[in-house]
């Protein structure tokens, strides 16, 4: 599904920046990964360059066998908008329109019909459990309800691949796990392949594996095993090793 | 939804963001529409108008047309990279480059198609006041009524709608879909401090200094000839004080501790340096549009004011009669019969003298030499000071219209001479005096009456009458002047109502001149005003984390408040410093002073500005408060 092959990118400045070295990445189709690192390791650089926001300096980035970094701008907007979905740390809603305005937006860009637009976002939204706020304008909901506004709207066209950049990150525990639910039933349900950023090791816990990148390498990957309480805690260990030198920590745990 | 709707929803669903767009719009809508009005106004197609003027208004509008353009572009411009990451995002969720230019081109023109239809409405609410004011200074007999600009609509209408369209092809088009990431990231870029040069911030003011310093000294004709030169530094050394002068002063006043950490000064300073970079073009814009403004509004009240004084000055009476070199006494009888008559059928009471001018000759020259007897004739008649003179001496008049003249004055040529007499004697000129009492050009003398009858033979003799009208009232004289006029052309002259006509012929250029430099200034205002109101979010967000930090809503306005003012004003005190250099050389070069006028144009400008700068302090702090609270 997706593949990242020696992918690195390197901010040109007057002090040139290594932000990512090398990385090399395989997501399988219907796969839910998490990735994970400290502030300043890389990891939203990665998503962007996923996402086609950001390129890449060296490397080569493959969805669905394309490299999208290599079509041509009408190409591209096609490829973003039936391939790709975004949830975004700040919703990122259009706040001129509505509710359901906003997660149609994808489908009215494709120029579908309109009973057709209607239908899914009816659908989608009940699945989402925000049948009830369809009218209302963006300001008018609460941050948990805005983020599932941002997931249906991701979803809508039903795209191979969605990217999350920290869906959790403003949410409140509720709301997060509300989120993360749904994620998680929608990449069982749809088979979309997931691919999040994120910093909460509770929100990282649903995903099938969590890949830990520190200053622009990729650092370890673990998978989930039987419960997600294990999993949980096997993210936090990890962390706690990112944290400081690797090498204070080896002579305790060894 | 299609992109259609999702434009229309922009628009409505967001009015706080578009209204600055709009209201500009409007404005120049309403300007343009309000100078269609006038020029095609009833009364002027119909009376066979002044064709120059006539002229002259198609290229007026043409220039506001023109300048409409650019000013629309340019809050176009400003306004979508206020939008930069909302853009970001639609082409994240798959726009095409295509689909986004629609978006634009369809708000540009629904905002358009409004200012368009708002701008002719407000201009018809206006119309009634507008064509009272250009009756009053056109001074048109017939008065302007309303009417319904049905041309003035249409005429205004296309010309918008055209204007929008273009504009709306065009920011479609440059309208570059930068990358991606910056779009996204717009609103979080710093835009990195600008430098300063201190080479180049001498050079600013060593530029400014000598355009000032050539302006001011400059007399006579060498104005014209200093003018292009003068006029290229100070726009170079204006660019070169808001792009570099002024950040390099920033700059110190950051480093310089002392003031830069006192109070609020660091949150002033630290900001305006940051943003200087992109208020320095527009400051600079703004302050050449303005002086553009003022020096031509105050130059056409100068040129008007200097006009009408000339002509007010030379003729201190109601009516002067000259009559030409060939004209035989019968004509000259003929004709003063006639103005008398006149004067009889207009119920008017007049004095009238006459006085033969002799002129005589002294080393080759001829000069004019009077009585006193004659002289103070006519300064009674004009009820001016008489003169005294003593059988010894001569006293020397001299216009001070004569002033204008290049070379010697008068009276510096008379008081070289002696005036002989027959009897070999030779009176030595003793004072100056002023006096338009009687035309002599080249000055003349006056001598006791019995002096001047031992004058001898004169060379030439010229022949003055002169009517002062007493109890009539300013319209009974032009009534008067116009019947003169009409049957002695040129050697009769009245006053009142030449200067009535000079005002009627310049009235229109007036007209045009002040509607063109009102245009640009509440352009340059508006200028102002977006540059301010595109960074209210980035102010409102700085100052909810100061608040946080304990900042009083007192220091947050006194903040604001001095933030304001010098965007606001810096432009219009540099502008207003230009000006009036450009006012001073004018005097000098027309050797006439335009204090009044200048302080008049001026003042009511920096006036205007300040209530402008009053009222979007208002609405600025008011949002920045509850932004906060």
């Amino acid at each position: 599904m997706l593949q990242l092959k020696k992918v690195s990118k390197i901010y040109e400045g007057k002090v040139a920046y290594r932000a990512l070295t090398d990385i090399d990445l395989d997501v399988e189709s219907g796969e839910f990964v998490a990735i994970m690192g400290p502030s300043g390791s890389g990891k939203t650089t990665l998503l962007n360059i996923i996402s086609t926001i950001d390129s890449p300096t060296t490397g080569e980035v493959k969805i669905d066998e394309k490299n999208p970094h290599q079509l041509k701008k009408n190409e591209l907007a096609k490829f973003r908008r039936n391939e790709l979905g975004f949830i975004f740390q700040d919703f990122n809603l259009l706040h001129t329109l509505t509710v359901e305005e906003n997660i149609v937006l994808p489908m009215t860009l494709d120029g579908k019909r309109v009973k057709e637009m209607k239908k899914k976002a009816a659908e989608i939204a009940m699945t989402l459990g925000i049948s009830p706020i369809l009218s209302k304008r963006t300001f008018e909901i609460s941050g948990g309800q805005a983020q599932r506004v941002a997931i249906a709207r991701a979803m809508i066209h039903q795209p191979k691949l969605l990217l999350a950049d920290e869906p959790t990150g403003n949410l409140d525990s509720k709301s997060s796990k509300d989120v993360m639910e749904m994620l998680v039933n929608i990449n069982k349900q749809e088979k979309t392949s997931l691919l999040m950023v994120t910093h909460d090791p509770q929100a990282a816990s649903y995903s099938d594996r969590v890949i830990f990148i520190r200053d622009g390498k990729l650092h370890s990957e673990i998978y989930c095993g039987e419960s997600r309480q294990a999993f949980f805690q096997k993210i936090m260990d990890m962390l706690s090793l990112m944290g400081g030198d690797s090498s204070d920590y080896s002579s305790i745990r060894v | 939804m299609t992109i259609r709707q999702f434009a229309f929803k922009n628009v409505f669903r967001n009015k706080r963001l578009y209204i600055a767009y709009f209201l500009s719009s409007l404005f120049t809508v309403m300007i343009f529409f309000t100078f269609a009005l006038f020029a095609f106004h009833p009364t002027f197609s119909a009376e066979g108008f002044n064709q120059y003027a006539m002229f002259g208004m198609a290229v007026a509008g043409g220039i506001i047309y023109i300048f409409s353009f650019f000013f629309v572009l340019y809050s176009m411009s400003s306004f979508l990279q206020s939008r930069k990451k909302e853009f970001g995002l639609l082409i994240l969720l798959g726009a095409s480059d295509r689909q986004i230019r629609r978006m634009v081109f369809m708000e540009n023109l629904l905002i358009g198609f409004l200012a368009t239809i708002g701008g002719i409405a407000t201009g018809i609410l206006f119309s009634k006041a507008i064509l009272l004011i250009a009756e009053n200074i056109l001074i048109i007999e017939e008065s302007l009524p309303f009417y319904f600009p049905t041309m003035a609509i249409a005429v205004t209408f296309i010309s918008f709608i055209l204007l929008f369209l273009c504009i709306s092809f065009f920011v479609a088009f440059i309208l570059r879909t930068k990358k991606l990431i910056e779009l996204i990231k717009g609103d979080k870029q710093s835009k990195g401090e600008p430098k300063a040069s201190i080479i180049l911030s001498i050079i600013a003011t060593i530029l400014l200094a000598a355009g000032y310093i050539t302006a001011l000294q400059v007399e006579g004709l060498d104005v014209l000839a200093a003018m292009i030169p003068v006029i290229l530094v100070v726009t170079i050394g204006t660019y070169l004080l808001f792009t570099q002068l002024s950040v390099y002063i920033l700059r110190y006043l950051r480093r310089n501790k002392l003031i830069f950490w006192r109070k609020t000064n660091m949150v002033l300073f630290s900001d305006l340096s940051f943003r200087m970079k992109d208020n320095a073009r527009t400051f600079f814009m703004v302050a050449i549009i303005s002086t553009v403004a003022f020096s031509a509004i105050g130059t056409l009240y100068g040129l008007q004011s200097y006009l009408t004084k000339g002509v007010k000055d030379a003729h201190p009476f109601t009516i002067t009669y000259q009559p030409w070199d060939g004209d035989n006494e019968e004509e000259v009888n003929q004709d003063i019969e006639t103005i008398n008559k006149i004067i009889e059928t207009g119920n008017l009471n007049a004095k009238m003298e006459s006085v033969e001018l002799n002129y005589f000759n002294i080393e080759d020259d001829n000069y004019l030499i009077v009585s006193a007897t004659d002289f103070n004739r006519f300064a009674m008649l004009a009820d001016e000071n008489t003169v005294q003179v003593e059988p010894d001496e001569a006293i020397v008049v001299e216009q001070s219209q004569a002033a204008l003249m290049q070379g010697k004055k008068a009276s510096e040529i008379l008081m070289g001479l002696n005036v002989p007499l027959t009897d070999g004697q030779k009176i030595q000129p003793s004072t100056v005096i002023q006096s338009e009492v009687l035309p002599a050009f080249y000055g003349m003398y006056i001598v006791n009456d019995d002096k001047f009858n031992q004058l001898g033979e004169p060379e030439r003799t010229d022949y003055t009458v002169a009517w002062q009208v007493q109890n009539a009232n300013t319209d009974q004289i032009i009534e008067l002047g116009r019947k003169i006029s009409d049957q002695i052309a040129y050697r009769a002259v009245v006053a009142e109502y030449t200067i009535f006509e000079i005002n009627r012929g310049y009235g229109p250029i007036l007209f045009i001149g002040l509607f063109i430099g009102i245009a640009f200034f509440v352009s340059a205002g508006s200028f102002l005003y977006f540059r301010l109101f595109s960074d209210l979010d980035a102010d409102k967000q700085k100052f909810r984390s100061i608040s946080k930090i304990g900042l009083s809503i007192g220091e947050l306005k006194k903040i604001v408040n001095r933030q304001i003012a010098l965007l606001f004003m810096s432009p219009i005190i540099v502008a207003l410093l230009h000006g009036t250099v450009a006012l001073t050389a004018l005097s000098n070069f027309f050797n006439y002073n335009l204090t009044l006028e200048a302080s008049i144009v001026l003042g009511s400008f920096a006036l205007i500005q300040i209530i402008y700068f009053l009222i979007v302090r208002f609405f600025y702090i008011k949002q920045l408060i509850k932004s906060i609270s």
